[in-house]
This record gives structure tokens, sequence and C-alpha cells, in this order.
């Protein structure tokens, strides 16, 4: 009987979360909660994307945000000045912006470590710069509004409502598709170049070109997640897409558990929470770039795994204590 | 005499003003278990990454099977059936001690990023014969039941076996090892042994690269001795035993 039990648990374990999240948005539940879940959905794709490549294979990366920014770009200058199909300017997007970070790969990933850091960092910096000062296609800091919304059939993505769900249909099988590439073969490669490059060479695993492909698709996460941004906002600036917007995403990925694909939804909701209900306060202005700092360092000190794994870890740990002593009744 | 697995013509590697290999020709026998021994600084783990192709040579050339190695990647030599072990051994210490081995089964898999992270058929019958080959190789070095410990918390023993049974699961040719019995109890290298003659008898040549005199001599058929670079002498063990130049680059020269 109990050994039955046991075996369903798994089963309770994927189905409740799920309810619990088709659940959130109606306003008899927790409906006013639903914008922010709906920017959680969008970032958690960009952080998993960082996951893969600094908790997986061990390669950091301080621009994500330029990504992120260039599939919003590209879905809102298409939609909107040209009259692109949405879902084909996103596309597009996710296509052109995998094509950069190709391009852009074999040069960064000459480099390691700080290096690295710095390149990526310079990237972003350089990319926010392009959005703001090419304000004839980009309308500048001013940005542009009136971007269409996306729509299926006779289904127009119109309220928060539905923008939600589409979210995150998109968020989870992102998730999915990353937590199957974690456990092939491929996801081993990628350990194993965090493990050891040499190693990783010495059998057979090519060790430039998986970062190189891990670093395209993290890019294509991050710019699909742009194109949901700025059809949801139906407006896109460049204020989204600047250097704290890559701090922000790291940040997430550590508090997630760099090296955990589902710790990426925790880690991305305890900072969107913390930045949006707590740090946007106007006494407060100025010091999330100390919190976030605060952190980092909390979290790197006290839970090395995340946030996610980190309390996982404890309750093991209670759970363990528990049936020392003999818990059965 | 059958045809060399491995050949090389005239290598040398410099460092700098640093001759490392100094125009080596080695032979490399297949099906035979092959000693490069020589003191510290001889250059034997510089052939050993001249082999692998973790550097290019400075000049002089290396041939696989015939074929030349010169423009070929590191991890494509190893797909080519060249597989090595390190001295500091270089596990991944983010796996367990089965993963390590799984993830050496990379090149002998063929299923890519999108059958991963959609699972399809073919990814799941890759992965179904990929953990049993790497439980199959686990067990060949007998480390079967700590396959779900990390790799890092076994022992420097087990760790050495563990980095064999990785590199066997690439399914070499032929095996480089360098320096395994370093660090190692009378027992565990006497175990050592067996397990490099059992490695032999499934039809894998082997070249070690080794200091415990004990181990060479029980196992090695053919005897490389390299000193400052440079080979001085090769032959059967007990031919080394009595050579003179061997003698005195381990003895030093002695004085009149």
């Amino acid at each position: 009987m109990l050994a039955r039990a046991r075996r369903k648990w798994p089963y309770l374990i994927i189905a409740a979360p799920l309810v619990f999240l088709v659940l959130i948005p109606f306003d008899w539940f927790l409906g006013q909660y639903t914008s922010i879940m709906i920017f959680i959905g969008i970032n958690t794709m960009v952080t998993v994307g960082l996951c893969l490549l600094m908790g997986y294979t061990g390669q950091i990366s301080l621009g994500q945000a330029a990504f992120y920014g260039m599939g919003a770009y590209i879905s809102a200058i298409l939609s909107k000045t040209y009259h692109v199909n949405p879902w084909l300017a996103m596309l597009i997007g996710a296509a052109a912006t995998g094509a950069f970070a190709y391009a852009i790969a074999y040069p960064v990933f000459r480099l390691r470590g700080y290096y690295l850091a710095m390149a990526t960092l310079g990237l972003g910096v350089i990319v926010y710069i392009l959005f703001r000062e090419l304000d004839q296609y980009t309308g500048g800091p001013d940005g542009m509004a009136g971007i269409p919304c996306l729509s299926i059939g006779g289904l127009v993505f119109d309220t928060p409502f539905k923008r939600y769900f589409l979210v995150w249909f998109f968020c989870l099988a992102i998730l999915l598709l990353s937590q199957n590439i974690v456990k092939s073969r491929t996801g081993r490669a990628l350990r194993a170049i965090h493990g050891n490059e040499a190693a990783a060479e010495s059998i057979a695993i090519n060790v430039t070109q998986f970062k190189v492909k891990i670093f395209v698709l993290s890019a294509v996460y991050a710019s699909l997640a742009g194109s949901l941004l700025v059809h949801h906002l139906r407006f896109v600036s460049p204020q989204p897409f600047g250097f704290l917007a890559s701090v922000m995403v790291a940040v997430m990925a550590v508090m997630g558990g760099l090296a955990s694909i589902w710790g990426a939804i925790f880690g991305t909701a305890a900072i969107r929470i913390l930045s949006d209900e707590v740090l946007a306060k106007p006494e407060l202005v100025g010091w999330d770039v100390v919190v976030y700092g605060a952190i980092l360092m909390i979290v790197m000190i006290f839970l090395p795994q995340g946030l996610f794994v980190g309390l996982k870890e404890l309750y093991e740990r209670w759970r363990l204590r528990y049936a020392e002593r003999g818990a059965e009744p | 005499m059958s045809e060399p697995i491995l050949k090389t013509d005239g290598l040398s590697k410099l460092f700098g003003g640093l001759v490392a290999l100094d125009k080596v020709d080695i032979s490399i026998e297949a099906g035979k278990i092959t000693a490069i021994i020589g003191p510290n600084g001889a250059g034997k783990t510089t052939l050993f990454n001249l082999i692998t192709g973790v550097y290019p040579s400075s000049s002089g050339r290396i041939g696989f099977r015939g074929v030349s190695l010169d423009n070929i990647s590191t991890p494509r030599r190893a797909g080519m059936g060249i597989a090595r072990t390190f001295q500091n051994v270089l596990l991944f210490g983010n796996m367990n001690a089965l993963e390590n081995v799984m993830t050496a089964q990379h090149s002998r898999s063929r299923y890519g990023f999108l059958e991963a992270a959609l699972r399809l058929p073919k990814a799941r019958r890759e992965e179904e014969t990929i953990s049993l080959k790497a439980v199959k190789y686990l067990n060949l070095v007998g480390l079967g039941m700590y396959a779900r410990q990390n790799a890092l918390s076994l022992p420097l023993g087990q760790q050495k076996l563990l980095a064999i049974a990785r590199a066997m699961a690439t399914e070499p040719q032929l095996l480089l090892l360098d320096e395994p019995g370093a660090g190692l109890n009378t027992l565990e290298k006497r175990e050592l042994g067996d397990l490099i003659r059992r490695i032999r008898e499934m039809g894998v040549t082997i070249v070690l690269v080794e200091h415990d005199m004990d181990l060479v001599m029980g196992i090695a058929e053919w005897i490389v001795v390299l000193d400052s670079g440079q080979k001085i002498a090769e032959g059967t063990a007990s031919q080394i035993q009595r050579d003179p130049r061997v003698i005195s680059a381990y003895l030093g020269e002695e004085s009149e």
C-alpha cells in the first residue's frame, strides 16, 4: 500500500503545480498577479538559456540582454513598421539573433573566465547603445508604441489573461526541451566541458563546437522571450535591455541554482518579485544594485546550488531526521 | 613483426628554447603492452600530448594505422580510437562515476540536439545502449557498486580505475595510460597490472608511461626508454635491464 502510494507521488508532484499555474490568472484565485506572472514567464526563458550556458557548460555571459533586446526589436520593427505577421517576425527574430550569436561565438569563445565575462558585457553595452541611437528604426530612447498583438486564427492575445497562457506555454515548452537536453548525451558533454576541458576533448567532445551551440541556443531563447515581451507590452524601448538587465538574468540564474532547469522559475520569480514589489518603492531607488550584489554573495556562500536545490536539500535533511526518529506510525 | 598501430618519425617538440622531444622514432606494435620509461623530464607526457594532439609537434610525423594525424584535432583523434588517461586523473567532478563513463560514449552515439530535446525514439534507444555499455566498462574496472557516487568522492586508487573505465568507454584501439600506478599501494598495483592485461586481451593496444619498475617489468612486452627528449634504448624487459645507457640514465654516469 505504502509503496504504491509512493509511486504515485511523482505524478502529484508534476500535476499539482501545473493545476496551480493554470488557475493563477483567474480573478477568483490570484488574478491580481497575472501581470507579474507574465513577466516571470518571459524572464524565465532568458534565465534558462543562461543556466544552460553558465550552470551546465560553465561559460559566463553578461550580455544576455542583448539577445533579449534583439528579439524584441526585430519583432517590434517587422510587425509594426513593415506589417509582417507577428509569428513570422518572431521566427525571423530568433533566426537572426541565433545567426548573430553564431557569428560572434567563435571569436568570443577564444576567451575564458573573466575575459569571456568582459567580452559579453561589452557586447551587451554595444547592442544597447545601438537600440538607443538607431532612432530612425527603433524610435530611440522614447521607443515605439502600437505593436500589434499575437493571434492564432480568430484568437487574439489582447488581454493579459490570454497572454498569460501564451507566455507560460512557451516558457514550459522551453523548460521541458532544456530538461531533455540536459539529460541527454549533449547535456553530459556540456557538463564535461564544465568539469574539465582537456578531459572532455580526450573523450572526443568538441569543446568549442558545444560552447558555440549552447550560446546560440541561449540567444534564441532570449530572442523568443524578447518577442513575447513586446507583443505583451505592445511597446518597446531600450530600458529593459541595458547592462542591469543582463546582471539581473545572472542573479536570477544563480538564485535558481545554476545547474537546475526548474530552479530557473524560482530564481526568476524571487528576483522579479523583489525588484517589482520591493525595490520599486521610491525611497529605495538606487538600492537595487546593492541588493543584487548582496544576494549574489549570500547565495554563493550559503546556498551555492541556488535557492531551489538548497531548499530541496534542506527538505531532504529534514525528512531524513524525521525518518530516523522512527516515524512509521 | 606485424604492422605498427602507431608510428612516429623524427618527432620533435620545442617549448621556446627547451627541447622536450628530440627526433624520436617510435613504433608501437598492435595488440601489445608497451611501456615508456625514463627519468622526470624525459618527455614522456609530452609524447602523449603530441599523440593526442593537445599541442602540435614542432617537426616530425605521427601516423595512426597508416593515417597521418597532422591537422587532426584532439576530439577527432579520440573518435578515431586513441584514448588516454591523465597523470592528474582529471575526472568530471560534477558527475557521478556512471555519468563519467557514459559521457565517454559520446563519439559512439549519434543523436543530436533536436532528438535529445524532443526525446525521440532514436535518442531513447541510444541512451539505453549508452548506459548499458557504461555499466559494462564500470564493471570491467570493478567499480560497478560505486556507480552513483560522485567521481571525486572516491579514493585515489578508484579514481584512477574510473579514469581507465572512462577512456575504455570511447572504445579505443590504442589506450595511453599516463602513470596509472602512481599513488597506488602494492595490492592496487597488482590489480592494475591484471586489469591492463585484461584490456589487452580485449584487443586494445596499450602504451603506458610509468615510474614503477615492478609494474613495468611485470606487464610490458616492449619497453622504450626516453632521456632528455631522446630515445636511448628499446627492447624487452631483460634487454632494458642490462642496457648500459639505461643504467647510466637512471643512476647517473659512473665517475672515474
